[in-house]
C-alpha cells in the first residue's frame, strides 16, 4: 500500500499522469477486451491479452482484435476488475416466472371463443381463404 | 491535377522528394519486421510487425505514386527492388540496424517523430501525394504514441533499460537530422507549394518537441542540423549491401517472372 | 458476502444442487462431481476455465494447448526467414502479415494454456530444454521461394483441417480461440495458394521449383496428422477435447487437396496415392513414422537450429521483460 503512495508521490512530482485505479507496476495481468463490429452493434466479448498496465493493454487490444479492420470500438478491462454471477439460484430461479416473458401469454383459444361468441374472423386473414365455419369475414 | 501542369525542373524535384520518402518507409519497414516472431513479449511483437508492416504499405503507396508519376514502364515493385545499392535514397539514419530492443525503439521515435514534421511540411501543390499524405498521417498517429509508450517505460525503468536506450539514441542523434533533410531542389518544391515550408523549419520545430519529450526523461540529446545534400553517402554500407543482396535475391533468380 | 444459498434453511441441500446446471462445482464428493462433469462433457456442454476440473482433464487439455501454442511459435521460424526476401512488396507484406497472425495464434494459445494455471515463462522454458513439443513440419528446413507458397497452402490446410474439428472442443475458452484462428487461418491459405499458382503458371524454372518443394514437402504433411489411432484409447477424443481421429483428418485433406494439387499439373511423389472409390477412401504409401519420431523429439533437419535460435533471442530480450516489470523509478 505505501509503494503505491510512493509510486503516486513521484508521478505526482514527475508531471507524469496519475492513474491511482490503476494495478501497482510488476506485474503482467490478464485484460478482458470486448469489440464492437461495426455502429449499434452491442460489444461482445473478444478474448484477452497479457499487459504490464492499462496503456499497453490498449495498445495489444488493438493489434489482437483490430488489426484488421475488424472492429469500431474496443473496451478493455481489467480482469481483476470484473465481477462474475454465475449463480443459478439468482439467475435461473425455479419457481415460474412466465408472467414475465411474452411466450407465457398463450390466447389461442381464448381469442377463438371470443371470434365465436362475437361472430368475428381473425383480423388479417387472406381473402381467398375461409375459416371454419365457411363465412368470408371482414378483412380487418 | 496531372504532373505535366508541373514544369519539368519541379517534376524532377517532386520525383526526388517521393522516392526519398518511399526509401525511408521501405527500408525502416522491412528492418524493423525482422522483429516478427522473435519480439520481447509476445504481444508486442504483433505491434511491431503491425508498424512495420504499415511502413511498408506507405512505401508501396509512394512507389505506386512514383510509378504513374515517371511514367517509364516501372511498376513500383520494379522501382522497389530493381536498382543498384547505389541508387537507394534512404536517410543516413535508417543505415543502421535494427539492433537490440534499445536501439530499436530510439530509431522509431527519432524517426516517427522527424517523419511526422516532414509529412506536416507537405503542402497542396501536387494533389495526390497531398491526398496520400493525409491518410498515411493519420496511421502514424499510431506509431507516435506506440513510440511515445515504450521511451516513457524504458527511460523511466531505470538500470539496464535506461542505460541501452540512452546510449541507442546517443549512437543515432547524429544520423537522426538525416530524414529532415532538405531535398534536392528544394527552391522549386517550396515555388510550386509541394512543400508548405523548408526542411530547416521543420527541423527546429521537430528538435523543440524532442527537447521537451525527452529532457523530462533526463535525457539530452545533442541534434544538429546536417549540411548540404545530406542523403548522398560515399558508397553504401556494407550492412545495406548485404540486405540488398537478400532481399533482391529472389527477384534475380529469375528476371522478368511473375511472383 | 452473504451466500443466498443460506438464507433458505427450508430446502434441503441436495434440493439446491439439482437446480445448478453445474452440479460438479458443488460440494460433492469427488466420484459424484467426476461423474456430473463426465455427464456435462459428453452430452456436449462446455467446461469453463474455473469449474471443477478432474486432474486428467485438466492436464489434458493443457498438454493439448501447450503443443498447439508452441507449434504456433515455432512455426514462426521457417516462414520469417524469406519475409527479407519476399519478391514483390504484395507479398511482403502478406508474408509478414501472416507471420504475425502466427505469434498472435500463439499470444492466443498460451493465454488458454496461462488461464489453467501454467505460466508463460514456464511453457517456454519447457519447450526449450525439449519437454513439450511442437509439430513435425517445422523441424523442416525452408529452401526456397516455393517452399513458402507451399508451407502457407499446403501445411496451413493439414492445420485448419485440424482446427476446424477443434471448434467444437469441450473446453469452452480453447473452442471460441479455435473459431477465431479458424477465421485467420483462411485468409493464409488463400495467400499460398495465390502464390502457388503464380509459380505453376510461370517460368519452367519457377514451375520446377515449386514442384521440387512439393516432392519435399509432401512427407512431412502425410506425417502430420499422426499415426492411425485407437478410437476407443484416445482419451482427448473422450473428453471431447478433440472430435476426429488422426485417419479422419488426414483423409479430409486428402479429399479436398489432391484434385486441387492434381489440377495445377503438379504430380506427387507417391506412386501408391489414390482414391479407392468403393471404400470411399484415400489409399496411399504408409508414411515414414519412425521419421515422425525422430522429428518430433527433436531430431529433426532443423530442430536443434531452431530452438538455438528461440533461447538466444529469449535471452537477448530478457532485459526488456525485466524492465517492464520493474518499478518505475525517477528519471535521473
Amino acid at each position: 500500500m505505501s509503494d503505491d503512495i510512493d509510486q503516486i508521490t513521484r508521478m505526482l512530482d514527475e508531471g507524469a499522469p496519475v492513474a491511482p485505479d490503476e494495478a501497482p507496476a510488476g506485474v503482467l495481468e490478464p485484460f478482458e477486451v470486448f469489440r464492437q463490429e461495426k455502429d449499434g452493434d452491442p460489444m461482445r466479448h473478444g478474448g484477452n491479452v497479457l499487459a504490464p498496465d492499462a496503456e499497453l493493454a490498449v495498445h495489444y487490444a488493438r493489434e489482437m482484435f483490430g488489426r484488421r479492420g475488424e472492429s469500431v470500438r474496443l473496451w478493455v478491462v481489467r480482469r481483476a476488475d470484473i465481477r462474475v454471477m454465475e449463480d443459478l439460484d439468482l439467475l435461473q430461479p425455479p419457481l415460474d416466472r412466465s408472467f414475465k416473458k411474452p411466450g407465457g401469454y398463450v390466447m389461442r383459444d381464448k381469442l377463438a371463443a371470443a371470434r365465436d361468441r362475437a361472430g368475428t374472423t381473425k383480423p388479417g386473414a387472406r381473402a381467398a381463404s375461409h375459416d371454419r365455419t365457411g363465412r368470408r369475414g371482414d378483412e380487418r | 491535377m496531372t504532373v505535366t501542369a508541373l514544369d519539368l525542373r519541379t517534376q524532377a524535384a517532386l520525383g526526388d522528394l517521393v522516392l526519398t520518402m518511399a526509401d525511408d518507409e521501405f527500408v525502416i519497414g522491412f528492418s524493423d519486421s525482422e522483429w516478427t516472431g522473435i519480439a520481447p513479449i509476445l504481444e508486442e511483437d504483433v505491434a511491431m510487425s503491425s508498424i512495420a508492416q504499415d511502413e511498408l504499405g506507405h512505401a508501396r503507396a509512394l512507389y505506386e505514386l512514383l510509378a504513374s508519376h515517371l511514367d517509364d514502364g516501372r511498376d513500383a515493385d520494379a522501382i522497389a527492388y530493381d536498382r543498384e545499392p547505389e541508387e537507394y535514397r534512404h536517410a543516413r539514419l535508417l543505415d543502421h540496424g535494427r539492433g537490440d530492443w534499445a536501439t530499436t525503439i530510439a530509431r522509431r521515435f527519432l524517426y516517427d517523430t522527424a517523419d511526422a514534421a516532414r509529412l506536416a511540411s507537405i503542402g497542396e501543390g501536387w494533389p495526390p501525394l497531398a491526398e496520400l499524405v493525409a491518410k498515411i498521417r493519420r496511421e502514424e498517429r499510431y506509431h507516435v504514441m506506440h513510440a511515445l509508450a515504450w521511451a516513457d517505460r524504458l527511460a523511466r525503468a531505470g538500470g539496464e533499460a535506461r542505460e541501452r536506450f540512452v546510449a541507442a539514441l546517443e549512437a543515432l542523434a547524429p544520423d537522426a537530422p538525416s530524414v529532415l533533410a532538405a531535398p534536392d531542389d528544394e527552391a522549386a518544391l517550396l515555388e510550386a507549394g509541394i512543400l508548405s515550408r523548408p526542411m530547416a523549419e521543420a527541423f527546429a520545430g521537430w528538435r523543440t518537441e524532442v527537447a521537451g519529450i525527452l529532457g523530462p526523461l533526463g535525457i539530452n540529446l545533442a541534434l544538429e542540423p546536417t549540411a548540404g545534400a545530406a542523403r548522398s553517402r560515399p558508397a553504401p554500407s556494407d550492412e545495406f549491401r548485404w540486405l540488398w543482396g537478400e532481399f533482391t535475391s529472389v527477384r534475380r533468380s529469375d528476371p522478368g517472372a511473375t511472383w | 458476502m452473504t451466500d443466498p444459498l443460506a438464507l433458505d434453511p427450508v430446502l434441503p441441500p441436495r434440493e439446491r444442487s439439482e437446480r445448478s446446471a453445474r452440479r460438479w462445482n458443488e460440494d460433492l464428493p469427488h466420484d459424484e462431481r467426476f461423474e456430473h462433469f463426465e455427464a456435462h462433457v459428453l452430452g456436449g456442454g462446455k467446461i469453463e476455465p474455473n469449474d471443477w476440473m478432474p486432474d486428467e482433464y485438466r492436464t489434458a487439455v493443457l498438454r493439448f494447448v501447450e503443443m498447439h501454442a508452441n507449434s504456433e511459435l515455432m512455426g514462426v521460424l521457417p516462414e520469417r526467414e524469406w519475409i527479407m526476401r519476399a519478391p514483390t512488396l504484395r507479398r511482403k507484406l502478406a508474408l509478414t502479415s501472416k507471420v504475425q497472425d502466427e505469434v498472435g495464434h500463439a499470444q492466443l494459445l498460451y493465454r488458454v494454456a496461462e488461464d489453467l494455471g501454467k505460466p508463460r515463462e514456464a511453457m517456454f522454458d519447457d519447450l526449450l530444454a525439449g519437454k513439450t513439443k511442437f509439430h513435425n513440419v517445422f523441424h523442416y528446413p525452408t529452401r526456397t521461394w516455393a517452399d513458402i507458397g507451399v508451407i502457407a497452402w499446403l501445411v496451413d490446410a493439414a492445420a485448419i483441417v485440424a482446427q476446424q474439428a477443434l471448434r467444437d472442443s469441450s473446453y469452452g475458452p480453447y473452442a471460441r480461440t479455435m473459431q477465431k484462428i479458424c477465421w485467420e487461418e483462411s485468409v493464409h491459405i488463400m495467400h499460398g495458394r495465390d502464390v502457388v499458382v503464380t509459380l505453376a503458371n510461370g517460368t519452367s524454372a519457377q514451375r520446377e521449383m515449386l514442384q521440387e518443394a512439393l516432392n519435399r514437402w509432401w512427407g512431412p504433411l502425410m506425417q502430420m496428422h499422426g499415426p492411425r489411432s485407437d478410437r476407443s484409447k484416445d482419451r482427448d477424443l473422450h473428453w471431447r477435447i478433440k472430435a476426429k481421429t488422426s485417419e479422419e483428418l488426414r483423409q479430409e485433406f486428402l479429399t479436398i487437396y489432391v484434385p486441387r494439387i492434381l489440377e495445377l499439373g503438379l504430380t506427387l511423389p507417391d506412386p501408391d496415392l489414390r482414391l479407392d472409390e468403393s471404400a470411399g477412401e484415400w489409399r496411399y504409401a504408409d508414411p515414414d513414422w519412425d521419421e515422425l519420431r525422430t522429428v518430433v523429439t527433436n531430431h529433426g533437419p532443423r530442430s536443434q537450429e531452431r530452438l538455438e535460435f528461440r533461447r538466444v533471442n529469449r535471452e537477448a530480450t530478457a532485459w526488456v521483460r525485466a524492465a517492464i516489470l520493474a518499478e518505475p523509478r525517477a528519471a535521473a
